[in-house]
């Protein structure tokens, strides 16, 4: 059953999240230094041409009512335009563009870490205290602890200019238009659909090493929270009751187990995916893959207010949403949460 | 009966998620498998070798010249537009463009446009495309003005503010009238701001030019592709002028500096730009590609804001700094020998150069008793604003600002540094807050008044000068705040507008001579570096030809 009510509930609590981020976002960059008429203007202006600039953009009204402004600009979720990076163009356009990019990325890292987390973490509990356990924790504790700006150069340089069988950067070979067969923007599901196996071949190519780097972070962590849990949930009564009753060891964890120590991990999974949007933007830098992370690091960079703005309400909507998703989640896995 | 269903739901549920993940995870596998084949792990080898692959550190998002003054955005329209006058490759000399002859006497500039021309969309180019693209860019009350809050700063900076009038005589023939002698005018229809529209592209498609770029170039716009950041090109064939010689170009975006240098040593790129230090040693250290140097046209510098600081308006104070400075170390150590020490504001390959002049030589003793002469041997403080990020004047500009204080500290200046993102620093700058800072200049158009007036003449009515002090505020009315050191020499001055006014080379030379002479001696600025031009090319690629200033020039370009 749907949990309708619920869901309900917690869609209009949306509401005041993000108006007290879109308050503070329009706060921060008001109180900041830099003057966007002139960030449009550029260096070869003269002051006139400033002037002209920051009339047309409103920024001589009184700040409230540039507040007012601002936050019909939310409710209707539009920004307005770019002011440097792509000028003219709506910022619901440019978040069009990049937004796939990084959902991508982000999908294929926390696909990695799910698919290696949560069996690691599992025989790690099971094989507690064993040479297995030991050398999973210790490599979930290195996963944890490299950061991506140096594995990411490392394993480039070790695939891509030592072995030479993976490309260094970008998404799909420059060879392939792919902007010709764009449907969601996310370019392993483009060339699939349009059935371009040489591109599809060159894209999950491209995408292998940063999945793998962004993934690797998400298995790390998938599989201590696994491990701890399910080490928790094997000592439960119930657990015993079926031993007792003469049930498999197999048996008893992958059907008693399992599934209750899976509640916690689908909590990680969620704020994980969330923070994995946001921590895309290092191995997007490192692999030149232009999603929406380097969109907001080089607006807020330049001061292109209508970026910043437009990526980090959507940033927190994002976030907001794979929270409710893993609740929804919860219910399906114990149905008391609903209640 | 309810639970039963959950049950039912649930297991479904874990069912359908174990089956997803198991599909996945074959779909990951099949991909390590091609991946590991190696066939194209060089990716891009084993594409058409008619493709040009141009790696770069920023994507142009518009490829409208008259909505942006990047030279990222130039770097792509100058393969697809052309302008009226053309830089020659690799030199800072005019050679012709859409124009086969031109001329300036005074203030009218002539001009005779080539017969034959079309544009992309099949129209033939003449005079009315001009006017059309210059009404767009500068006049409020043309039709299709691309309005105040789209065109750039260039519109008044390169056009608007020089030309008083434009007179067509049939299709091929064009007199500008200027507002007054401008000797650097016809270099300003080299620039790419000053490239050409279609008329007929400008009526039907207004702003929206971007995506629908219609020249005359080598080049012709196929894809703008933001979400992967790449611009497609594919040769024009009938272009007028030299080449294309490949089909295909393609400009590549690869931010971080060392993996733009990967792709070119791994062959996924052909030519790269924007190399720092440590990427040039990757260049270097590749097979099968080659660094290209040459001298830039630029200049990096530390303006003292003489208005701000007392101490400042002693030239000997000045001079002491400019000695106690060790600009060999900096442009050696930090700079990695990709630049030369500065002597003055014009770099050596512009017109007015004074070669007579040294840079300051690093002397402490010779600053401290400058210092003492002028009556602050026991030194003072001041604040040094600087940007964080490299610029390609000032590639590492805290280690400089660090470099700077502990010169300055050994003959007892106390420098405070204030280090402050690009943006919020050149607002800072501007309202002449600073004490001293540092900045740089690369040039639009490689003349002398491009660097001499623009960053050193304050511009302002002489009402606002006073007599016997070379310096003006930052509040004064029309102040240029390109000018940082709020410097006002009358003798420097005079000789820079007059240069303005001098269309005889050899003359306008001389007053640039002199002009270098003070600007040295004066010593408005710390004179830091000229900083060379780098790029990195494969050996696959020739006819590649390295320019300071416009290009590049891919319609020369060919692949073997």
């Amino acid at each position: 059953m749907f949990p309708k009510r619920f869901v309900l509930k917690r869609l209009l609590l949306l509401v005041p999240v993000l108006l007290g981020v879109a308050t503070l976002v329009f706060s921060i960059l008001h109180l900041s230094p830099g003057d966007p008429a002139l960030t449009i203007a550029g260096e070869r202006a003269s002051q006139e041409f400033v002037e002209r600039i920051r009339a047309d953009l409103g920024l001589n009204d009184p700040i409230w009512v540039q507040y007012i402004d601002f936050l019909g600009k939310v409710a209707r979720f539009n920004f307005g335009e770019s002011y440097v990076i792509n000028r003219n163009t709506t910022v619901r356009e440019i978040m069009a563009n990049t937004l796939p990019v990084t959902l991508e990325l982000a999908l294929y890292g926390q696909l990695f870490g799910v698919l290696f987390g949560i069996p690691l973490g599992v025989l790690s509990a099971v094989k507690q205290d064993t040479l297995t356990d030991h050398a999973t924790r210790v490599g979930a504790l290195a996963g944890i602890s490299v950061p991506i700006f140096w594995s990411g150069p490392l394993l480039i340089l070790l695939f891509a200019q030592v072995l030479g069988v993976l490309p260094t950067s970008g998404r799909i070979s420059s060879v392939y238009n792919v902007a010709a067969i764009r449907t969601t923007g996310m370019v392993t599901v483009d060339t699939l659909i349009a059935g371009e196996w040489e591109m599809f071949r060159s894209a999950v190519k491209h995408m292998f090493l940063p999945s793998i780097v962004i993934g690797v972070y998400s298995t790390a962590l998938i599989s201590r929270m696994m491990r701890s849990s399910m080490l928790e949930v094997v000592r439960q009564d119930y657990m015993r009751t079926a031993r007792a009753k003469g049930q498999g060891a197999k048996i008893t964890v992958l059907k008693h187990g399992f599934r209750n120590a899976l509640i916690p991990v689908v909590t990680i999974i969620g704020i994980q995916f969330g923070g994995l949007l946001g921590g895309a933007v290092l191995t997007e830098t490192v692999f030149a893959i232009g999603g929406i992370g380097t969109l907001l690091v080089e607006a807020i960079r330049v001061g292109d207010y209508p970026i910043v703005q437009g990526t980090v309400l959507t940033f927190a909507l994002l976030f907001t949403l794979v929270n409710l998703a893993v609740d929804v989640t919860y219910s399906y896995l114990d149905p008391r949460i609903q209640q | 009966m309810s639970s039963q269903d959950d049950g039912v739901s649930r297991r479904t549920f874990l069912g359908a998620a174990g089956g997803a993940a198991v599909t996945v995870g074959l779909a990951g596998c099949s991909g390590t498998d091609d991946g590991s084949d190696g066939s194209d792990g060089g990716d891009g080898s084993d594409g058409s070798d008619a493709l040009l692959r141009y790696g770069r550190g920023s994507h142009s998002s518009t490829l409208d010249f008259q909505n942006s003054t990047s030279g990222e955005v130039a770097k792509v329209t100058e393969q697809i537009y052309d302008t009226l006058i053309n830089f020659e490759p690799g030199e800072s000399t005019l050679t012709d463009g859409l124009a086969s002859d031109y001329s300036l006497d005074g203030q009218t500039a002539s001009l005779t446009l080539k017969e034959g021309v079309t544009f992309h969309n099949g129209e033939e180019f003449t005079a009315q495309d001009f006017v059309a693209t210059y009404r767009r860019f500068v006049d409020s009350e043309y039709e299709y003005y691309a309005g105040d809050d789209y065109v750039s700063a260039y519109g008044p900076f390169t056009l608007g503010s020089w030309i008083d009038d434009i007179q067509v005589d049939g299709d091929y023939e064009m007199t500008i009238q200027l507002t007054q002698t401008y000797a650097p005018f016809l270099r300003n229809l080299a620039m790419f701001a000053a490239a050409v529209h279609s008329e007929a592209a400008i009526e039907e498609f207004g702003t929206d030019l971007s995506e629908n770029a219609v020249g005359t170039g080598p080049f012709e716009l196929d894809t703008l592709d933001d979400t992967n950041e790449q611009i497609r090109l594919t040769a024009y064939d009938d272009y007028w002028g030299d080449g294309p010689q490949v089909d295909e170009v393609v400009f590549v975006t690869v931010g971080e500096n060392s993996t733009r240098a990967q792709s070119l040593a791994s062959g996924e790129l052909d030519v790269i730009d924007g190399i720092g230090a440590q990427s040039s040693q990757q260049v270097s250290n590749a097979d099968g590609v080659e660094l290209v140097r040459t001298d830039g046209i630029n200049v990096g510098y530390m303006a003292f804001n003489i208005t701000a600081v007392e101490e400042f308006q002693d030239r000997r104070v000045r001079q002491a700094i400019s000695h106690a400075i060790d600009t060999e170390a900096i442009v050696e150590q930090i700079y990695s020998g990709f630049a030369t020490e500065a002597s003055q504001p014009l770099p050596p390959n512009v017109l007015g150069h004074n070669d007579d002049i040294d840079p300051y030589e690093y002397d402490p003793e010779r600053a401290q008793s400058l210092l003492e002469e002028a009556g602050y041997g026991d030194g003072f403080s001041f604040e040094l604003a600087t940007f964080q990020n490299p610029r390609g004047y000032n590639p590492s500009p805290i280690q400089t600002a660090e470099t700077v204080s502990s010169n300055l500290g050994e003959v007892g200046i106390d420098v405070e540094i204030n280090q402050q993102s690009f943006s919020p620093f050149l607002e800072y700058t501007a309202q002449g807050r600073h004490d001293a800072c540092f900045l740089g200049w690369y040039t639009d158009n490689a003349d002398p008044d491009n660097f001499a007036y623009v960053l050193l003449h304050p511009q302002v009515d002489e009402g606002e000068l006073s007599d016997g002090q070379d310096w003006v505020s930052f509040d004064a009315e029309g102040y240029n705040t390109s000018n940082r050191a709020s410097w006002a020499n009358q003798e420097y001055m005079d000789l820079v507008e007059e240069a303005q006014r001098t269309t005889a080379e050899s003359d306008r030379a001389a007053l640039y001579n002199e002009a270098m002479r003070i600007a040295h001696d004066e010593a408005p600025w710390v004179y830091l570096d000229y900083a060379e031009e780098l790029r990195g090319v494969a050996d696959r690629v020739s006819g590649f030809q390295i320019a300071a200033i416009s290009g590049p020039y891919l319609n020369l370009v060919s692949l073997e």
